[in-house]
């Protein structure tokens, strides 16, 4: 059966059962993917946060900030059959994009990302299992549903197992 | 982000001059007569930026500035990665088709075509609007579509779930040269056109 890729954009959250499906974030530069895997409830679920949290207090998009975005995802997971405790946790993404002199990008956006996700995770008792985060180029994560793999390539890079 | 019909119309054609000088300039650096399209302004979601040039995953070359002064930007141009060699091609003079690898002079080079298109726009837009403003010096970004363009899209997400640009390309020759222009006011700024419009 061929793999379905369902793309999780730009502050969006998608949970899966069926297994010929992929959840895919593309292009991540300064955003994380995070993903989640209940391997016993065969659910999956990804996270495409673009900021760390919420500046004003809006969160109508809860997905858009990883202070909102992460435990959505959980409470997402858990409607389609998941169980906390059991939840695989890995994360991809939050390069910094912009390294020329004199380039301004406020406050390595990037950085924020990945430190406000560890710290979330942290808050919630949740285990980050594995991650694959920095450095400056941008990535394109998968999470396979069938299997629970979650994948990483980057431009000019072979795809590689987030274990 | 509150925009109405005229701001866009009043965007759309103080833009096409600035837009008609970028292209002039871009026409004395390369050599090449190069016409702008009509730049329209459109409100993007933030969640279709990444879906343009054939998708967030495809190779691209991303030039990144900003402006300060009275009118705070940001410019991207967008293409792309066999079309931003073919531009180095004739920047420094090479046979089309030579440049295959972007190295540190050819992104020089790439670079400078983002000085030359963002500061000839500006130029002519802050002569029209009797501003101040200057470009950053520029970012020159290999990677796939979606990861240059978050630095766009980290940029408004915190104030907006969609973006307000002023979008045009390039035609080389009687072909659209597939360069994507887009100009990306801040909230300020905006405020400051509406002021001048009214």
């Amino acid at each position: 059966m061929a793999d379905q890729a369902l793309p999780v954009g730009l502050g969006e959250i998608k949970i899966s059962k069926s297994p010929g499906d992929v959840l895919v974030a593309y292009g991540l530069g300064s955003c994380v993917g995070v993903g989640m895997y209940d391997p016993v409830a065969k659910v999956a679920g990804m996270l495409h946060a673009v900021l760390p949290q919420s500046l004003n207090g809006t969160e109508q998009v809860p997905g858009k900030f990883v202070t909102t975005g992460v435990p959505k995802l959980i409470e997402e997971m858990e409607k389609a059959g998941a169980l906390r405790s059991r939840l695989q946790v890995r994360m991809a993404g939050g390069a910094n994009m912009l390294t020329a002199p004199g380039a301004k990008q406020a406050f390595n956006i990037g950085e924020r990302n990945v430190l406000q996700a560890r710290t979330t995770l942290d808050t919630l008792r949740m285990r980050l299992q594995a991650e694959d985060v920095g450095g400056t180029v941008g990535r394109t994560v998968r999470l396979f549903v069938n299997d629970g793999r979650m994948t990483v390539k980057a431009l000019g890079s072979q795809e590689k197992a987030l274990a | 982000m509150n925009t109405d019909d005229n701001l866009k119309l009043f965007l759309e054609t103080t833009g096409i001059q600035g837009f008609q000088h970028a292209a002039e300039g871009l026409s004395g650096m390369l050599g090449e007569q190069i016409m702008p399209t009509r730049p329209a302004t459109r409100m993007v979601p933030l969640v279709d930026i990444p879906n343009v040039l054939g998708g967030p995953e495809r190779e691209a070359v991303g030039i990144y500035l900003q402006s300060e002064g009275d009118l705070v930007a940001q410019f991207v141009l967008v293409l792309p990665f066999e079309k931003a060699c073919e531009l180095v091609d004739l920047v420094i003079g090479e046979a089309v088709g030579t440049t295959q690898v972007l190295g540190s002079m050819e992104r020089s080079a790439l670079g400078e075509i983002g000085n030359i298109t963002t500061g000839y726009f500006l130029n002519r837009v802050a002569t029209i609007m009797h501003w101040d403003a200057r470009p950053s010096p520029p970012a020159v970004i290999v990677d796939m579509v979606g990861a240059i363009l978050n630095v766009v899209t980290a940029t408004v997400a915190g104030i907006s779930d969609e973006v307000l640009m002023l979008q045009g390309t390039f035609v080389r020759a009687g072909r659209e040269v597939e360069v994507m222009f887009w100009i990306i006011p801040d909230a300020n700024s905006l405020e400051m056109f509406k002021d001048a419009r009214s």
